[in-house]
């Protein structure tokens, strides 16, 4: 049991800074982007090639982070420029990530069991190893948290925020809404690969196919948290998105000791989601239908 | 100050659906002005604001601004200079951000936005103080969401967003129509106030013709994308409801439609 906690702390991290980057787009945004399922792995390519060709797991970090914002920036230009629809945009990226991705790693798969990953470092400046996953992912799931938190409270935060709030509004008062969505889908999807690529090293591997469910499983966490923690201030919004992101491990976990396959998670993620996306629908419609009608 | 020459719109041009909304319309606004803008349905009121705001592009003529040519300068930049408020409540604001939120937004709209933080207690005070001006009691309740507000609250505060930064131009279309007869009232008492306090040049979009007559110092009445009627000066200030009805009758060769346009009391 507290191997199952702790492995779900440390996925729920993890996978928490992909969740962070979903948070940005769908609900500081608006914007349902479905790039996340190629950034993700791009991340996880970029940088397991290089920490497998023997490069600085540190520096594989930021070039993965920086193929990420790269790849958030082009569904951004064909949104805004291209004048193509949100949804649509993400699923070009996505795929034509996937053959990018593929050439990148020149391979299906690339494995890191051997290479000196960012973990191989840490530990060497005597991190005891089994703390050494839980103790990176902290400092950088909170740190990612604490400086998203910042920015979405400064000036260029607030345009941002307003250009998902209220477009119009936010056009009314000379802000550039194409620029705010190219920051906003950007930044997410940095935090997207990031979170790739450390996956990759945590795991020991990265695939071609690790990216499948990506959105799903950052919306869960997105969802979950915003359920049990709600989203009064965005500090509170971040905390809850880790958080939720911890708990939808911890699930998937618990699925995993009860008897599931690891091949139908995927569809018991999608019903979770499914049941948590219509709850407040159908609270909703049954507090209508006994009032007035809602609009 | 703002003058149009010659501005056509078509929406739907080349198309069995060819409507022309805006017809060769010439306008010239002098500094302070405030106007007032009537006419039926579908007159072309609104588009006539949308097209100074830029949100749609103009087919034909020239907008100048304080001389300087804003034809194809996008919407965004032009809300460095221009106020708007809309008929919609919800349109002006940002509903899950806060009140404070919203005017640090409105505060930066003519300045570039940093990294700096977007809020801090100067910023705060001299919102209190604007708001507390209102008379509607939201200076207790900056970090209250904007999507708690009425409709009327919501709409006093648009009022004060476009108008934080003094804009060049204020344009308001039917901003008191969705609220009930008291909070009109209070709003356009608000609007007068800020306008002529401010000295801001404002074009006001009304289907109140009470209210058209009343406010400001010059009328404008459209009819099917033209500007039929231009009374500015001692003539708006004896006008009476039922003179501007004759006069419509006249200049639209046709009789007056009292559907939507509010006559308000009948002198
Ligand atoms: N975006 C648009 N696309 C196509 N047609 C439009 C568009 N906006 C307005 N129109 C048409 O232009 C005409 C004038 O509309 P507009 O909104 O300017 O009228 P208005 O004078 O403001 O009327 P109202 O009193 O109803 O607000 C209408 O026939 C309308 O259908
Ligand atoms: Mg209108």
């Amino acid at each position: 049991m507290f191997g199952l906690m702790v492995t779900s702390l440390e996925q729920g991290l993890v996978f928490g800074i992909m969740a962070l980057g979903v948070y940005i787009t769908f609900k500081v945004l608006d914007f349902p982007d479905l790039t996340v399922d190629g950034s993700f792995p791009l991340g996880a390519a970029v940088a397991s090639i290089m920490i497998f060709n023997g490069g600085n797991p540190f520096l594989a970090l930021c070039l993965a982070t920086a193929a990420g914002i790269a790849a958030g920036c082009i569904t951004g230009f064909l949104n805004t420029r291209g004048k193509i629809t949100g949804l649509l945009s993400g699923i070009l990226t996505m795929t034509a990530l996937y053959s990018i991705n593929l050439r990148i790693m020149g391979r299906a798969n690339v494995t890191l069991l051997n290479s000196r990953t960012i973990f191989t470092y840490i530990e060497e400046w005597g991190v005891p190893h089994r703390w050494v996953f839980l103790a990176l992912f902290i400092i950088t799931a909170f740190l990612i948290k604490v400086l998203l938190d910042c920015f979405l409270k400064t000036q260029i935060g607030f345009a941002l925020r307003a250009t998902g709030d209220n477009p119009e509004m936010a056009r009314a008062n000379g802000i550039n809404t194409d620029t705010m969505k190219i920051l906003g889908l950007s930044l997410s999807n940095g935090l997207v690969a990031l979170s790739g690529a450390l996956v990759a090293q945590y795991q020991g591997f990265a695939d071609i196919g690790m990216g499948i469910g990506t959105i799903v499983a950052g919306l869960a966490s997105v969802i979950i948290g915003e359920m049990m923690l709600g989203e009064r201030t965005i500090c509170m919004a971040t905390f809850a998105t880790l958080m939720g992101s911890f708990i939808y491990r911890l699930s998937i976990g618990i699925a995993l000791r009860l008897g599931f396959a690891a091949t139908d998670l995927k569809l018991l993620t999608t019903v979770l989601v499914i049941i948590a996306l219509s709850t407040p629908k159908i609270r909703n419609l049954l507090r209508s239908t006994s009032s007035t009608v809602s609009n | 100050m703002l003058e149009l020459k010659g501005v056509t719109k078509i929406f739907n041009a080349g198309t069995v659906n060819e409507n022309v909304v805006l017809r060769d319309i010439n306008l010239k606004v002098d500094e302070g002005d405030f106007i007032s803008i009537i006419g039926s349905n579908g007159a072309g009121k609104s588009t006539l604001l949308n097209v100074i705001a830029g949100v749609y592009p103009v087919d034909r003529g020239t907008i100048l601004l304080d001389g300087r040519d804003i034809t194809r300068v996008p919407e965004h930049e032009r809300a460095r200079f221009i106020g708007r408020v809309f008929q919609d409540p919800m349109k002006g604001t940002a509903p899950s951000m806060t009140i404070e939120e919203n005017l640090a937004i409105a505060y930066c709209r003519n300045a570039r936005r940093t990294l700096k933080w977007g809020l801090n207690n100067k910023l705060r005070e001299e919102f209190r103080q604007k708001l507390a001006e209102t008379g509607l009691g939201l200076e207790n309740r900056l970090n209250y969401k904007v999507k708690l507000l009425s409709g009327g609250q919501r709409q006093a505060l648009t009022l004060i967003i476009a108008t934080m930064v003094k804009p060049k131009l204020l344009l308001l279309d039917e901003h008191t129509a969705a609220l009930d007869p008291s909070t009109a009232r209070l709003i356009n008492n608000l609007t007068e106030k800020v306008v002529l306090q401010k000295g801001i040049t404002t074009l006001m979009i009304t289907h109140n013709m009470e209210h058209a007559i009343k406010m400001g110092n010059r009328l404008i009445m459209m009819d099917k994308g033209q500007i039929i009627l231009d009374i500015k000066g001692s003539d708006k200030t004896s006008l009476t409801v039922n003179e501007l009805v004759g006069m419509f009758e006249q200049a639209a060769q046709r009789k007056f439609d009292e559907d939507r346009i509010m006559l308000g009391a009948r002198s």
